[in-house]
C-alpha cells in the first residue's frame, strides 16, 4: 500500500453523523501541488465544501488535522500540525449568505502531527456531527469512534494528565476544553495541554461536532523517494544547527518571550487595547523576570533543537500550577494590552485560558476592548454582570474569562468577539474594536509600521493574522512552510543546499525549479482567497480598524506616527497589482488562476 | 548502609560484590557476580532533556538500516523502534529510559532458558566482549521473564517485541552511541555505570515523580 513517495496518498475520512470511517485517496497531483498542512487542508476543504454559505457549526463543515510531508521524519523543527476548516469567526461587511465566512487555519507544534504520519495518514478529515460527545481513537489501521461523554467538561490540563495515565507515552492527542465544547467562537485545539492551534475558532468547530479529542498511535513511518539524498540533507541540517548555534541559544533562552522587551522598546507592541505601543512595566514580565521568577525548564517539540517552550511554576496566590509562562503573544495580549504586569497573575490567566481551550490572542483583545469601553463610559459594571474590569487588574479578568468559557451572562456575547460586542454596544465603539473581518489582531501593533502591518492584517485570508506578512512573496513562502509541517521559527537554518525544495525532492522524488516550488505557496494563498471570494468577501473587507487612522501613540518610539486612509488605499493598490488581483474586487484575475492551475475555482 | 527500600537493597547488593544469595520478601534468588571489565551505559542528565526525541530517531536509524543499490544506509529513524524511549509527563518533565546496564543483571538472572553449552550464554546475557546485554533468539522461550525483571528491579526498558522477543536493549552502537552524539541538549553521556547515582535503576515514572518534586514543589 505504501508508495515510495514520502506521502501515503491517504487521509482518514471520518463522518461523525453517519459514524463512518474511510481511507480517502488523495491524488498525486494534489500532493504535489498542495503538499500537506495548510495547503492540502485548503484543497480538501474546497473539494468537500463545494458551495458557499454553509454553517461553520453545522455538520457540513469540514475540519482537517494536517501534518505535512516533513512530519514523521526527524527533520529539525518539523512538528507542526495545521488545523483547517471554514471559520466560525469571520464575516464580510456585506453578507452574501447568512453564514458567509473565510477559511480558517491554525497551527500548533508538539507531537501530534508526526504521530498521524506514523499511523499511516497524510491527514484526518472530520465532517458531520456526533449525537453525543465522542473521541477518535486511532491505532495504525484500527480506528474507532468512542464515547467521550465522561470526559466532556474536563479542562485540558486534567484531561491531558488523564490521557497519559490511560494511554501511556505511546499515544499522542489533540483536544478541546470546555471553551470548544461550549462553542466559544475563539476556542482553540490543544496538544500537550499547552501547544495550541489557537486562532480562528478551530476548537469551536471541533466542539460543534461533539468531538472532544483525537488520540493516535502509529508504529510506521513514511518512506522517502531519495533515501541517500535525504540522509545527506539531514546530516547537513544538523551540522548547520550545531555550527550556527547563536540563534539556537537565543530561542532556548527565552523563545518568543524575548520579543516582549524589544517590541515594547520599539513601540510595536499592543498596549492598552492598541492605543499605545510601549509598555512602561515591561521589565516585570520580560524574559529576565520569567527566567528568575517562574520558568523552571525548557521544552522542545518533536525533533526540535530550539526548545522555545518553557514550564513555569509560581508561588503565592496565583501560583501552584505548572504551565508555560508568558510568550510574546500571550504575554502581550493578557499582559501589556491590559496593562497587567503581575507575572504570576499573568501566568495564571494563561493557564486558565489554555485549560478552557481559548485563543489567548482573542481573549486578550476582548478584555482590552471591554476595559476601554468601560473606561469611556459606554458600558458599566452592570453590563459586565458586576465585574469591575480595570486596566492592570488580574482578578476581574479571571472572572470574565470564566464567564466567557462557560458562556454565562455577558460571557455569551463576549464569546463572539469584539466585532459582536461593538455592534451591541454601539456609540462609536467600532473605532476601537480591533479586528479585521471579525478576527482580532495579534500582539503586534500597527503603528509605527503602518504600511507593513496594515497590509499584513488586511490581506490575511483567515482575518487579521500577524504571521501573514505584507509582501506577497513572503505570504506565499509562509503558506508553503505551513504546508510542510515545518516550523517558521527554524526557517533561518533552511537555505542554500538545505532548502525546503531539496528536502521535498528527497522525500517525494519531485524535481522542480525554485520557481515551480515557490508557486505552490502562491497557489495555496490564491485558493484560500478564492474560497473567501466565493463566500462573498471582496476589497471592502480588506480593511483595518479605524483606531489606526485616528490615534497616534502618545509616547515611546512609535509616538506620533499615523497613516492616512489614502496611504492605506495606495499600499493596497500596490499589493493587489503585485498579486495580479483585481483592484476593485480584490479577487484574483482569471489569468492568474490559470497560471496557478486553479481554473477549477472559476466554475 | 541501612536498607530502606528495594532500590537501596539492590544498590547495596551491587556495591557489596559477589557471593551473596538472598531469599526473602524479594521474590528472586540472586547471586551477584564480580564484574569483569568496566560497565558503561548511557547516562541521562534529566535536568537537560527537553523531550525532543532526537535520541529515539538516531538510535532507530542506526539499528534499522536499509540496503539501497547494494549500499547499507541508516534508516529513516522510526522513533518507535529506538532502544531509548522518551517518556513525557504532565506536569512537564521528559524522562528518557534506556538500559542502565545493571551490574546485577536482573534480566539475565530471570531468564529460564538453558545456556548454550559452548558459550555458556542463555537467551539473554552479558556479552563478555562488549559488556552489553545481548539476546539470542534461538534459545529464547519468549516468556517475558527478562522484561518483567527489568520492570520490577531495573529501569523497566525491556519490552517484548511484536514477535515476542526482548527488545529495546542498548548495545551502545558498538561504542559510539548515536543518541549521545546527536542529543541537541547535551542531556546524554556515555559513562561508567554508577549504581549510587540518584536515579539508577529507577523506572521512568519514579524518576518523573522525583523531578516533579524537584521543579514544581514550592
Amino acid at each position: 500500500m505504501e508508495r515510495n513517495s514520502g506521502q501515503y496518498g491517504i487521509v482518514l475520512d471520518v463522518d461523525l453523523s453517519k459514524g463512518t470511517i474511510e481511507k480517502m485517496p488523495v491524488s498525486d497531483s494534489d500532493l504535489k501541488n498542495f503538499l500537506g498542512g495548510r495547503g492540502l487542508g485548503m484543497k480538501l476543504l474546497w473539494d468537500k465544501i463545494n458551495k458557499p454559505g454553509i454553517d461553520p457549526y453545522g455538520p457540513d463543515n469540514v475540519i482537517c488535522f494536517m501534518p505535512g510531508p516533513f512530519s514523521g521524519l526527524p527533520i529539525p523543527s518539523s512538528s507542526r500540525t495545521c488545523v483547517v476548516c471554514k471559520s466560525p469567526r469571520t464575516s464580510p461587511v456585506n453578507k452574501k449568505y447568512e453564514h458567509s465566512s473565510t477559511v480558517s487555519y491554525a497551527n500548533m507544534g508538539g507531537f501530534f502531527g508526526p504521530e498521524v504520519k506514523f499511523a499511516g495518514y497524510d491527514g484526518i478529515v472530520v465532517t458531520g456531527k456526533a449525537s453525543s460527545p465522542v473521541y477518535l481513537e486511532i491505532e495504525d489501521d484500527k480506528v474507532a469512534i468512542k464515547s467521550a461523554v465522561s470526559w466532556w467538561g474536563m479542562g485540558t490540563d486534567s484531561f491531558d494528565k488523564l490521557l497519559i495515565e490511560k494511554y501511556g507515552n505511546d499515544f499522542q492527542s489533540c483536544y478541546i476544553g470546555p471553551g470548544g465544547e461550549n462553542m466559544v467562537s475563539y476556542a482553540s485545539v490543544l496538544n500537550t495541554s499547552a501547544r495550541a492551534a489557537g486562532r480562528g475558532g478551530v476548537g469551536a468547530v471541533m466542539g460543534s461536532k461533539n468531538l472532544k479529542a483525537i488520540i493516535v498511535r502509529g508504529t510506521g513511518q513514511p518512506n522517502v523517494a531519495k533515501h541517500k539524498m535525504y540522509l545527506d540533507l539531514l546530516e547537513k541540517t544538523r551540522k548547520s544547527f550545531r555550527e550556527n548555534n547563536e540563534g539556537v541559544i537565543d530561542w532556548r533562552s527565552g523563545g518568543t518571550t524575548n520579543a516582549l522587551q524589544w517590541s515594547s522598546d520599539n513601540g510595536t507592541m499592543a498596549v492598552r487595547n492598541y492605543r499605545e505601543g510601549t509598555f512602561e512595566e515591561i521589565e516585570k514580565i520580560n524574559t529576565k523576570s520569567s527566567r528568575e521568577q517562574i520558568w523552571k525548564r525548557d521544552f522542545a517539540c518533536f525533533s526540535c533543537q530550539l526548545a522555545c517552550k518553557k514550564s513555569g511554576f509560581a508561588k503565592g496566590a496565583y501560583g501552584g500550577m505548572v504551565h508555560d509562562g508568558p510568550e510574546y503573544e500571550t504575554g502581550t495580549m493578557l499582559g501589556a494590552n491590559l496593562l497587567i504586569s503581575d507575572l504570576a497573575g499573568l501566568q495564571k490567566m494563561i493557564y486558565i485560558c489554555d485549560d478552557y481551550g481559548l485563543d489567548i490572542i482573542t481573549t486578550g483583545g476582548v478584555l482590552g476592548f471591554l476595559m476601554e469601553a468601560k473606561e469611556k463610559g459606554m458600558i458599566d459594571a452592570a453590563f459586565l454582570d458586576g465585574i469591575d474590569l480595570k486596566w492592570g487588574e488580574v482578578d476581574p479578568c479571571i472572572s470574565m474569562i470564566h464567564k466567557i468559557a462557560r458562556k454565562e451572562g455577558i460571557g455569551k456575547l463576549a464569546a463572539e468577539g469584539v466585532k459582536a460586542l461593538s455592534e451591541k454596544i454601539g456609540q462609536g465603539s467600532d473605532e476601537f474594536a480591533i479586528h479585521v473581518k471579525g478576527h482580532e489582531l495579534a500582539a503586534w501593533n500597527i503603528n509605527p509600521n503602518p504600511e507593513r502591518m496594515m497590509v499584513t492584517y488586511a490581506t490575511a485570508n483567515r482575518g487579521a493574522c500577524h504571521l501573514n506578512s505584507s509582501n506577497p512573496e513572503r505570504q506565499n513562502s509562509s503558506a508553503l512552510q505551513d504546508s510542510l509541517g515545518a516550523c517558521s521559527f527554524a526557517s533561518d537554518w533552511y537555505h542554500d543546499e538545505i532548502s525546503y525544495r531539496n528536502f521535498i525532492e528527497a522525500i517525494t522524488g519531485v524535481e522542480q525549479t525554485d520557481e515551480e516550488f515557490d508557486r505552490i505557496g502562491e497557489r495555496i494563498f490564491n485558493l484560500e482567497k478564492m474560497f473567501n471570494a466565493r463566500e462573498g468577501f471582496d476589497r471592502t473587507d480588506d480593511r483595518v480598524p479605524e483606531r489606526f487612522f485616528n490615534d497616534a501613540q502618545t509616547y515611546g518610539k512609535g509616538k506620533g506616527v499615523l497613516a492616512t486612509r489614502d496611504d492605506f488605499k495606495n499600499w493596497m493598490d500596490k499589493y493587489y497589482a503585485e498579486r495580479g488581483w483585481d483592484l476593485i474586487t480584490s479577487h484574483p484575475n482569471p489569468d492568474k488562476l490559470k497560471q496557478l492551475g486553479l481554473e477549477f475555482t472559476l466554475q | 548502609m541501612k536498607v530502606t527500600n528495594r532500590r537501596d537493597f539492590i544498590r547495596m547488593l551491587a556495591i557489596g560484590g559477589g557471593g551473596m544469595i538472598l531469599i526473602g520478601k524479594y521474590r528472586f534468588l540472586f547471586a551477584s557476580e564480580p564484574v569483569e571489565g568496566i560497565l558503561q551505559a548511557i547516562v541521562v542528565d534529566y535536568d537537560k532533556c527537553a523531550g525532543c526525541k532526537t535520541c529515539e530517531t538516531v538510535c532507530s536509524a542506526f539499528h534499522h538500516t536499509v540496503v539501497i543499490n547494494g549500499e547499507t544506509l541508516n534508516g529513516l529513524g522510526n522513533p518507535k523502534l529506538g532502544n531509548i524511549r522518551v517518556n513525557h509527563y504532565n506536569p512537564d518533565v521528559d524522562v528518557p529510559a534506556v538500559c542502565s546496564n545493571c551490574p546485577n543483571t536482573p534480566c539475565v538472572n530471570a531468564c529460564p532458558s538453558s545456556p548454550d553449552e559452548r558459550t555458556g550464554y542463555g537467551a539473554i546475557y552479558r556479552d563478555k566482549g562488549t559488556q552489553t546485554i545481548k539476546t539470542n533468539h534461538e534459545l529464547c522461550l519468549q516468556c517475558g521473564s527478562c522484561s518483567r525483571a527489568c520492570a520490577s528491579d531495573g529501569a523497566g526498558v525491556i519490552v517484548m517485541s511484536k514477535e515476542n522477543y526482548p527488545s529495546h536493549i542498548c548495545d551502545h552502537c558498538g561504542g559510539d552511541p548515536q543518541c549521545v552524539k546527536y542529543c541537541p541538549y547535551g542531556a546524554l553521556a556515555f559513562h561508567n555505570v554508577d549504581v549510587q547515582s540518584t536515579y539508577f535503576g529507577m523506572s521512568a515514572k519514579e524518576i518523573a515523580e522525583k523531578l516533579f518534586d524537584k521543579y514544581y514543589a514550592n
